[in-house]
């Protein structure tokens, strides 16, 4: 392929990209329903711990720096005694550092505990129900109302519950087999002479690269996989595995350059973020401000993964053969006493 | 021959027997090579110790094979008022020649240990042993050596070895032995090893244990302690690569470049009891001189890594604020020199002393606000005074040169630290992040965290070497700067500073034991404080005071009753101060002795109740739950949990959406 071809990918790329965020804010509802799931998934575990704190704290005066800004000696005290949840209570929920808690945590293989492992279980099984009518509103761009929303959710459900079987099959064998291989094993090989951190420290951006590009990897061939059985109406999860891995092959440019623009945008909502967190801070009005700061990132990083779904789906419309692909609205027998009166 | 020819011959001949006898009375003793220091007198008159132990080391690095090869000569005067028949030395490094020592079996017992890779082992055998007899002579004595156990009889244990003398060596009689090893030098194991072409070597070489009354002090080597050794001068001569750079105990008084490529650096010191080295070809080899209106000079020199050459200020600002606080505070640091180490990634040579000589800690990155490198450099600067000068005996009372140095050097850190804040490490531990919000305090430095989770495993009293080795530092470390500032909270800073340093001039290069600590707080307080060691020091038990009710209710139109139960939850006990506090600002303090299991206060007033405080001041810093000390009729324990649970929330969403990545 040459430099045209290059310039190709690239435009079908960014086009994609400016299509997807089109798609996206064009349907502000769904926006709004993932927010609404992720926080209200996110709500009881939350109560939970402020139960727990609550409990703690008691009466005591400590309750009055803690919340005027941050009692460490009491924060030690809780997480000395705490159980379950409350030994997530760290400072590491504080600002950016949940970022790179949470992004290491995954990337160094680190186990939620139980009741954490439940919710995040239960958060991405309600993606994994939501995204077939999210894709088959994307790929409509028109309203489909929620009727149709959640039709073509239930419909499209178990075809992706039996997809993310096999992604699961496929995470987990990265987790289980080529994490420990390259982290545990290699990475102890490579380092155990070393003495200087610096190059320790590359080599593990390194095995980090490698793994994080394997999961890319895996990522992209079942989006594109959603995208083909949602699109296409595919029965077949393996048929629509290997249609996936096709257009990525065939299309291959095209698609990094799309991953790439949605990544550097990720990494500058990263960014931002980085620099508005709120710290500690108080109670009263700045609580509110601070946390109403933090739910806005996150509507953005939702925002965003809608982003990464939707300008895929351009992607692929804009490759095929009826580039324009809209499906006509099924047809709604009208809900009337005058339409059940004419059947 | 004529008889006057016979007489001037005979005459001449005679005149040259006398020349030659007195020219061979007045030769000079064999001199040093021109330039060589001559060795410091092991008796000179500006001795600060007994040098008692005295050693000449020559010793040369198989850099290929990673071993030592040794020489050594040690002097030794018997400074006690028994008499003995035998020698007992430490093999340290016999430690980590296999699983069955003592102290891998504690590691292994504790759950502290993963068994290395083979070439990590390490071991320390004496091939010769010669003693010098009452006749002058040097007798062969390698096959009478022989290892005993005498702290738990392991037989497989060979860290400590016995040599019998031949003869009784009376007090103030000396003993002259020569010995000859090999050493095998472990990958990193207890601060010791090599890593890449870097080097650490401690407790390197047979180094004898302490005589003392009751007879010899020789512990084996535990998982839970360090060392102890008697004062001495030490000469030696370590023969390396020649592209090492090479730091040491002591000082530098001359380097010889051999014919083979080697180098032989000696390095001689007075008045220490112990010697470790460092070598790489890698180090940044820095100097900087401290100097004081009040204190003498010391020659600094850092050794410091490549990687980490943007930190040499920081390195120098705490290693000089260290000299300057502990030498105002307790006594003058009296060497030279000292040198400082930051060691290579993956040596675990960090966070150590020896005399002169001591590594820091720090990592690549390091914010600004975070106390690495200056936590770690500013205690092992600090063990100088307590370890180094003072001595005491590490298998038995670690918690005198531990705990009193954890609580100093909390001092020093913040006063001299600043910012200091929390830092949490991720992304296998290489990326730090520091929290603008949460200082890292002196209580922190002290570490009540550790302790808190750990307080009953032993009863400091205890011989450390018996503590159980996982929780071991939290009493030597952790419980005594707890309640040595807990003592400086109730007595004062210019009390505690005069303990400190009126125990320090008395008792250093004397290995001084607990008593003579106690006796120096009784002598400068005026009070033995026997109820406050009793339950710090010879009790393991835990101290937490609260409040158990609190409660305002209206008598009448002008009266509030305002009962206040105060409780005793732990079983140590220690007097704490009750202050409640009333609607119209007044306050009533109560000084409670804390021995009984609570004590109840209803106050009739005005003013209703507002808070109570179980010793507001926080004085008793060894209270395990701070929380209950007090109440408020107008909680924001409701205000403070919804703060921190909404900004957990978003932690979680935040989690959701990372895992969102996987569908």
């Amino acid at each position: 392929m040459g430099s045209s071809s290059r310039q190709r990918a690239t435009g079908h790329g960014r086009q994609g990209w400016r299509d997807g965020w089109t798609r996206v804010l064009g349907a502000p509802a769904i926006v709004a329903g993932v927010f609404a799931m992720t926080f209200l998934l996110a709500l009881p575990l939350s109560i939970m711990l402020r139960g727990a704190l609550s409990a703690h704290l008691g009466s005591s005066l400590a309750a009055e720096t803690a919340a005027t800004g941050v009692n460490y000696d009491w924060w030690q005290e809780f997480t000395a005694q705490a159980t379950d949840l409350g030994t997530t209570f760290s400072p590491s929920i504080v600002g950016f550092a949940a970022v790179l808690d949470n992004v290491s945590g995954v990337i160094d293989a680190r186990t939620p505990i139980a009741p954490i492992a439940a919710a995040l279980a239960l958060y991405m099984t309600g993606w994994a129900f939501l995204s077939g009518g999210i894709i088959d509103r994307y790929a409509r761009q028109r309203p489909i109302r929620p009727h149709g929303f959640f039709a073509a959710s239930g419909g499209y459900f178990f075809r992706f519950l039996r997809l993310a079987a096999f992604a699961g099959l496929v995470y987990w064998w990265l987790f289980a087999y080529v994490h420990p291989w390259l982290f545990d094993h290699q990475f102890d090989n490579l380092t155990r002479g070393l003495s200087v951190e610096r190059t320790a420290f590359l080599i593990r951006g390194g095995f980090y690269a490698v793994f994080g590009a394997l999961l890319v990897a895996t990522n992209l061939v079942v989006d594109y996989a959603k995208v083909r059985i949602v699109v296409e109406d595919r029965r077949s999860v393996f048929g629509a595995l290997s249609a996936s891995l096709r257009f990525i092959r065939h299309h291959g440019r095209q698609v990094f350059a799309l991953y790439a623009l949605n990544t550097l945008t990720f990494l500058a909502v990263l960014a931002l973020w980085a620099l508005m967190a709120p710290g500690a801070g108080g109670a009263g009005l700045s609580m509110w401000l601070g946390f109403l700061i933090a739910q806005l990132y996150i509507g953005a990083r939702l925002a965003l993964k809608l982003q990464f779904m939707a300008s895929q789906i351009a992607l692929f419309q804009a490759n095929l053969a009826h580039a324009a692909y809209l499906a006509a609205p099924a047809p709604v027998w009208p809900e009337s006493p005058a339409a059940e009166a004419i059947r | 021959m004529t008889t006057p020819r016979r007489f001037a011959a005979a005459f001449l001949l005679c005149g040259a027997i006398v020349v030659a006898a007195s020219a061979r009375q007045q030769a000079p003793a064999e001199q040093p090579p021109a330039g060589e220091p001559v060795p410091a007198s092991q008796t000179a008159p500006n001795a600060r110790s007994p040098r008692n132990a005295n050693y000449e080391i020559d010793a040369r690095l198989d850099d290929d094979a990673k071993s030592i090869k040794g020489r050594e000569t040690i002097r030794w005067r018997n400074i006690t008022d028994q008499s003995t028949s035998e020698l007992q030395l430490h093999l340290y490094w016999n430690a980590w020649r296999d699983q069955e020592s003592t102290w891998l079996r504690e590691r292994r017992m504790a759950g502290l240990f993963r068994p290395p890779p083979a070439d990590a082992w390490s071991s320390m055998d004496v091939t010769a042993l010669r003693l010098r007899d009452s006749s002058g002579d040097m007798r062969d004595a390698t096959k009478e050596m022989r290892f005993i156990a005498p702290d738990d009889g392991n037989a497989r244990d060979t860290t400590v070895m016995s040599v019998p003398l031949g003869r009784s060596v009376a007090p103030n009689q000396e003993v002259e032995i020569e010995l000859e090893w090999t050493a095998r030098i472990p990958r990193p194991f207890a601060r010791t090893g090599w890593v890449g072409d870097y080097y650490f070597i401690a407790q390197w070489f047979p180094k004898l244990g302490v005589l003392e009354s009751q007879g010899w002090n020789t512990h084996q080597f535990h998982a839970a302690t360090e060392f102890y050794s008697d004062f001495g001068v030490y000469d030696v001569r370590l023969t390396l690569p020649r592209r090492f750079v090479v730091g040491a105990s002591g000082q530098q008084t001359a380097r010889t470049d051999n014919a083979d490529g080697t180098t032989t650096h000696r390095y001689q010191g007075e008045d220490i009891h112990d010697f470790a080295w460092t070598a790489s070809p890698s180090f940044v080899d820095l100097s900087k001189r401290f100097e004081s209106p009040t204190l003498p000079p010391v020659v600094i020199r850092l050794l410091l890594q490549s990687e980490r050459r943007g930190q040499a200020d920081r390195y120098f600002a705490i290693i000089s604020a260290t000299l300057q606080r502990y030498g105002e505070w307790f006594g003058a640091y009296p060497y030279p020199n000292l040198t400082v180490v930051d060691p290579a990634f993956q040596s675990d040579s960090d966070g150590m002393e020896y005399p002169t000589l001591v590594t820091g800690r720090s990592r690549w990155l390091t914010p600004d606000s975070s106390q690495t490198p200056e936590g770690t450099t500013a205690h092992e600067v600090g063990h100088q005074w307590w370890y180094g000068i003072v001595a005491t005996n590490e298998f038995e009372h670690a918690w005198m040169d531990e705990g009193i140095n954890t609580y100093a050097t909390a001092r020093v850190l913040e006063e001299a630290k600043n910012p200091n804040r929390v830092e949490s490490r991720y992304f296998g531990g290489f990326i730090p992040w520091s929290f603008r919000d949460i200082p890292f305090t002196r209580v922190d430095n002290d570490r009540l965290a550790g302790y808190r989770l750990n307080a009953e495993s032993d009863a400091p009293w205890t011989p450390t070497f018996q503590y159980w080795p996982s929780t071991a530092a939290i009493i030597s470390y952790n419980k005594t700067a707890l309640w040595l500032h807990t003592l400086e909270q109730r007595l004062g800073w210019p009390t505690m500073q005069k303990i400190l340093s009126i125990y320090f001039e008395r008792w250093k290069f004397k290995h001084p034991k607990p008593a003579d600590f106690f006796d120096v707080v009784r002598e400068v307080t005026g009070q033995g404080h026997y109820w406050f060691f009793d339950e710090v020091y010879r009790s393991s038990n835990t101290f937490d005071y609260g409040v158990q009710e609190f409660r305002s209710e209206r008598l009448d139109d002008k009266t509030f009753t305002t009962t206040v139960v105060v409780r005793r939850y732990g079983e140590a006990t220690f007097p704490v101060g009750v202050v409640t506090t009333f609607d119209d600002g007044q306050h009533v303090k109560e000084t409670w002795n804390g021995q009984e299991r609570r004590a109840v206060y209803v106050y009739q007033r005005s003013a209703k109740g507002a808070t109570v405080q179980v010793d507001p001041g926080h004085v008793l810093l060894l209270d395990v739950a701070y929380t209950n000390n007090s109440r408020t009729l107008s909680p924001r324990g409701q205000q403070a949990s919804l703060k921190w649970s909404l900004k957990w929330m978003v932690w979680l969403q935040d989690l959701m959406l990372t895992y969102g990545f996987f569908v």
